[in-house]
């Protein structure tokens, strides 16, 4: 695919011919290097699920962190180079703090999103003086999810600051395989259990290890009890469902 | 020897940034509705300066603001208010709820908190359940949402009133029939008129018109009684209603 | 990291919004802070007395004398205190002259920059100066360093009378009548009697007869005044200032009253 390099590579912010901002479509290509990640809504909730990649049966697998709450009742989960995914949440939370300070109400679930996005595209060299917030474009893509008075909703975003709304949607390594499930197993009318047991089947289908409560994480986001991570118990339980 | 008292101690004439304008505002929530109402007089000192400056001004489909103190911080603000709520709809894709232009108006007052915004502020409208809700701010941001409230001028004239006539404070109920929480639409417009007549009277810097901006809430139509006085409806998306009512005052 | 996108891709120093496309509520905090004392309050120096102003039948009528006073002193006695702006307007100004000259120089590259530069095809009417003049006036008064004029707007605009009334703290209002300065005391009980609900029928010779008669009384009893005027009127047909005039005056009543004239005891 990328096999004519040219200068065009090198700049973060210069059009090829073909009008293509090269740096971008290979931040894109970075997420699928990714572990797999997975989202679904209902008319109850969202549900979100990762796949942890306990590299070394010496690593902690309750310190790899990859779905973080953005507010009481949003949250995301990521892949790519979820290191870039702090500044993103950072600014998120920040965004939906202050929203709720002059509002007095939570900020809706596309609001959030937008702010992350407008920040997307804040990379490239700076003019003179200009401080320049970041030298690349960031390597991760979100699953945003959330409840507001539009109901549950879940939202993608991906490092050209393009966000869409997805019913269910797999994003990472595995996300062709997962998606296509995604395609065929969603239902409109689905429960929030029925979710949860979907996103870890779809997990099951891509990972390469045996899925277990250690490599994955399921978190939901529901109209009464907001965000919510899943502990080892409660997803045990779920696991044994499937 | 020439008198030095001048130079040894200089006389500074310290520039007055404010004025105060005159004038009283006013509003009553309903179960379902809100009233919100000023008189027009804008008057400095003795002198008025003009028969007509409106002092009610609608924000949204649901919202509608008085403003009463130092006319020209009042236009400013709700200039930067209307701007603020445009900002939002783009934004947001929708009409700012009452309570968070409540809010907005609480961080937009304190944020001028060593340089106010010499305006006392009361909003009224419909919330997002259908109730009918006022908030009074003072110059600084502090508010809280009411069932009644006067201020300006003559506040001192028309709250004990409102008081007595709204909060039933120092009257007995019957036994038996308690006082009700919210009051009829025609009650409501009666206590307005008489409160305006009356600071008419006793005030000074109170006169000339009056308006009456009545949001009503979702699907709810004018009792008859309030239809008969011929209120003008103001265009909205459907939802909620606002009219205005205008009625002249003495102006002498 | 820097959370007010307002902010983002701008220099440190840049302090204001060039293109002002920004929301100013969520621009963050990063003015440079620029110490150094400065000296705003001031007092007005040379001033003008009263300006007054009526609608009529065809437009909008603005009169003021021509003195401008130094202190007591009747320093200047041929001073126009009525100024065109575009085609459509005249403002009057009473309060500080100098401040008022500033005025007249930022209306006029206004003016200047609207016709030429911008060749949008909008031209400024008297709401757009009178609004344009206010957040002037508003601003200055908020930085504590105030334009100290009491200023009168009026013209017709498509088939439009305007009349307002603008001052040194921002305040703003618009009526049939409007007199600034010592003329909102004398002149103005005068105007509204002779104008108001004649405001659609007024003829122009009777609406200068008015404003003639208001200034003669405040000529009369407001010392920083001159018996020489101009008046302003402002039509369909644009806007015309006459030369200045003389005010007919009669002082033979003085003669039997004590103070007045020459006394004989």
């Amino acid at each position: 695919m990328f096999l004519t390099r040219s200068e065009y590579d090198r700049g973060v912010n210069t059009f090829s011919p073909e009008g293509r901002l090269f740096q971008v479509e290979y931040a894109i290509e970075a997420i699928k290097l990714g572990s797999t990640t997975v989202g679904i809504r209902t008319p109850h909730g969202v549900v979100l699920g990762v796949e942890k990649r306990v590299q070394s049966p010496l690593l902690e697998a309750s310190s790899i962190e990859k779905i973080m709450e953005i507010d009481t009742h949003l949250g995301c989960a990521m892949s790519g180079l979820t290191a870039d995914a702090r500044t993103i949440v950072d600014h998120a939370r920040v965004t939906a703090q202050n929203h709720a300070f002059t509002y007095d109400e939570r900020i809706k679930v596309e609001s959030v999103t937008q702010a992350v996005c407008d920040l997307a595209l804040r990379f490239g060299e700076s003019v003179h003086d200009e401080d320049a917030m970041m030298s690349r474009p960031f390597g991760v893509a979100l699953l945003i999810a959330g409840t507001d008075e539009l109901g549950p909703q879940l939202y993608h975003t991906d490092p050209s600051g393009t966000f869409v709304r997805y019913d269910a949607k797999a994003i990472g390594s595995g996300s062709e395989a997962a998606q296509s499930e995604l395609q065929d197993k969603w239902h409109s009318q689905m429960s929030l259990t029925e979710a949860q047991v979907l996103v870890l089947r779809v997990l099951k289908q891509v990972m390469e290890e045996k899925l277990d409560q250690h490599n994955v994480q399921l978190a939901q986001v529901t109209t009464d009890k907001g965000f919510h991570i899943l502990n080892e118990r409660e997803l045990k339980e779920v696991i044994d469902t499937m | 020897m020439p008198d030095m008292s001048a130079i040894v101690n200089p006389q500074q004439r310290q520039f007055n940034p404010y004025a105060e304008n005159g004038g009283t505002i006013l509003a009553i929530a309903g179960a379902d509705f809100t009233v919100i109402a000023g008189d027009t007089r804008q008057s400095e000192g003795y002198s008025i300066q003009t028969r007509y400056a409106p002092k009610v001004f609608r924000l949204t489909d649901r919202a509608v603001l008085a403003v009463n103190g130092f006319a020209a911080d009042g236009n400013m603000f709700v200039k930067k208010v209307k701007q603020r709520l445009e900002w939002y709809r783009h934004a947001h894709a929708k009409d700012m709820p009452l309570r968070a232009i409540a809010r907005l108006i609480q961080t937009m007052l304190y944020a001028q908190r060593f340089f106010p915004y010499y305006v006392y502020n009361i909003l009224g409208g419909i919330e997002e359940d259908g109730t009918g809700a006022v908030y009074s701010f003072d110059p600084v941001g502090s508010y809280e949402r009411e069932t009644c409230r006067a201020a300006g001028a003559a506040q001192s004239l028309v709250q004990p009133f409102l008081d007595n006539q709204i909060y039933f404070k120092n009257q007995t109920a019957a036994q038996g029939s308690p006082h009700p929480a919210h009051l009829p639409l025609p009650d409501v417009l009666s206590i307005v008129i008489d409160s305006f007549t009356s600071a008419t009277e006793r005030h000074i810097e109170v006169g000339d018109g009056l308006e009456m901006y009545i949001v009503l809430a979702r699907g709810r139509t004018l009792p008859d009684a309030v239809a008969g006085l011929r209120p003008q409806e103001l265009p909205s998306a459907g939802g909620e209603k606002v009219f205005v009512l205008k009625r002249d005052l003495k102006k002498d | 990291m820097d959370h007010f996108p307002t902010n983002w891709g701008r220099p440190k120093y840049d302090n204001f919004d060039t293109s002002a496309t920004y929301p100013l509520h969520n621009r963050g905090q990063n003015q440079s802070t620029t110490s150094g004392a400065t000296q705003h309050t001031q007092q007005p120096i040379v001033t003008g007395t009263s300006v007054l102003a009526i609608k009529f039948k065809d437009g909008i009528m603005i009169a003021a004398d021509t003195l401008a006073s130094y202190g007591s002193l009747a320093r200047f006695k041929g001073v126009q205190r009525l100024h065109p702006v575009g085609d459509y307007t005249v403002v009057g100004a009473s309060g500080d002259m100098s401040d008022f000259q500033y005025l007249q120089h930022i209306l006029d590259g206004l003016v200047i920059s609207e016709e030429t530069t911008a060749q949008d095809g909008h031209t400024l009417g008297p709401a757009e100066i009178h609004e344009y003049l206010s957040q002037v006036m508003y601003a200055r008064r908020s930085k504590m360093n105030p334009l100290w004029n009491s200023l009168l707007v009026g013209g017709v605009k498509d088939g439009q009378r305007f009349l307002a009334y603008v001052d040194l703290l921002g305040v703003t209002y618009s009526a049939s009548t409007l007199a600034t300065g010592y003329g909102a005391y004398i002149a103005q009980p005068l105007l509204r009697k002779a104008v108001e609900g004649r405001e659609n029928t007024l003829t122009e010779p009777e609406a200068r007869a008015i404003l003639e008669n208001a200034l003669r009384v405040l000529f009369y009893r407001d010392a920083r005044s001159i018996n020489q005027y101009q008046i302003a009127t402002i039509t369909a047909n644009g806007a015309e200032i006459s030369a200045s005039l003389k005010l007919e005056t009669s002082w033979g009543f003085a003669e039997g009253i004590r103070g007045y004239g020459a006394q004989t005891q």
